[in-house]
């Protein structure tokens, strides 16, 4: 892509969103169900026995499940108003990068999340790379940074993520 | 249940964790992508991963961070608790695929009142490297015991 397209990218590049509230509090049924799929016997998520004698006195999530709290709904949509990552995604679909790919992802976890607790997260557009060639297709590597709180406003965890929308090979190869 | 962790203590730099495998089918891939909540295509539609470059459904990466953390805490027991966890995704985890998980305590250390390790994985398929990285755990600091 030209020059000016990838300034109109630079140029999401620091905008802030949010706080967005997660749909759901912190439950056991999605704990549950997210420790089934894993298959974690982890006794601090499901047992709440043992999680009572814990030192965090009742069940709590298993801290990487912060980020699928907070993914969107497929029914409604658009309740949330477009973050800066989800503007920039629309951008490069609109020009054909119709690929996406997660591939660099760091968290940091602050405190657990407990039953009941309501997570809340802010987003940042951090950095966008120049187009890069790749195994999958050309593309744009894009970062954003999270930061997770609770119902307090404690920090529950912040977290940087990269994804790289790119140019599917095969539509490459059909262009070609 | 008996819960065991281990402790502090009982770690040196250059331990590796147990070796685990999982056999990744299809039913995995779309179960474990509905409980992250991640209802991208790519995840549970054939023809959309296809149309993606991929050659299949593959795993999602919320999926891949779920199992590192399972990983390192049937490793330290319940007592263990995850503070930090960078992934690298390399080769698409597909349907079909067996994912073998290894790891390596690479640093042992204080911070402020806890007592820290840091940990290399990695999650592999035939074709390398799924995912690797680091991960940081504070341990219980007593010399042995048992929750």
């Amino acid at each position: 892509m030209d020059q000016k397209f990838y300034e109109e990218l630079q140029a999401l590049v620091g905008e802030e969103a949010g706080p967005f509230s997660a749909n759901d509090e912190v439950n056991k049924a999605m704990v549950r169900h997210w420790c089934e799929a894993m298959e974690d016997s982890n006794p601090l998520y499901t047992d709440e026995g043992y999680a009572k004698k814990s030192k965090y006195g009742g069940i709590m999530a298993p801290p990487q499940m912060v980020q699928a709290f907070c993914l969107p709904p497929l029914w409604p949509k658009g309740e949330t108003p477009p973050d800066p990552l989800a503007k920039a995604v629309r951008k490069l679909d609109e020009v054909g990068y119709a690929g996406v790919v997660a591939t660099t992802t760091s968290q940091e976890y602050f405190r657990p999340m407990r039953l009941g607790d309501r997570i809340y997260y802010r987003v940042k557009l951090a950095s966008v790379s120049p187009e890069k060639t790749t195994r999958l297709g050309k593309g744009y590597f894009l970062t954003s940074e999270y930061i997770y709180t609770n119902q307090k406003g404690e920090a529950v965890c912040t977290q940087s993520f990269t994804v790289l929308k790119y140019v599917p090979a095969t539509e490459q190869r059909k262009e070609a | 249940m008996g819960w065991k962790s281990i402790s502090w203590g009982d770690v040196k730099e250059g331990d590796e964790l147990p070796i685990q495998r999982r056999e990744i089918t299809r039913t995995t891939v779309i179960a474990t992508a509905i409980a992250t909540r991640d209802f991208t295509p790519v995840h549970h539609d054939h023809e959309a991963a296809q149309k993606a470059g991929a050659r299949d459904i593959f795993l999602n990466i919320l999926t891949t961070g779920g199992l590192i953390g399972k990983y390192l805490t049937d490793w330290s027991g319940p007592e263990g608790q995850l503070k930090k966890l960078t992934i690298r995704l390399g080769a698409t985890c597909y349907p079909g695929d067996t994912l073998i998980s290894t790891g390596k305590v690479v640093r042992k250390y204080t911070q402020g009142n806890e007592h820290l390790v840091d940990v290399e994985y990695s999650l592999s398929v035939a074709t390398g490297p799924h995912a690797w990285g680091g991960a940081t755990l504070a341990l219980p600091a007593r010399e042995h015991g048992e929750a």
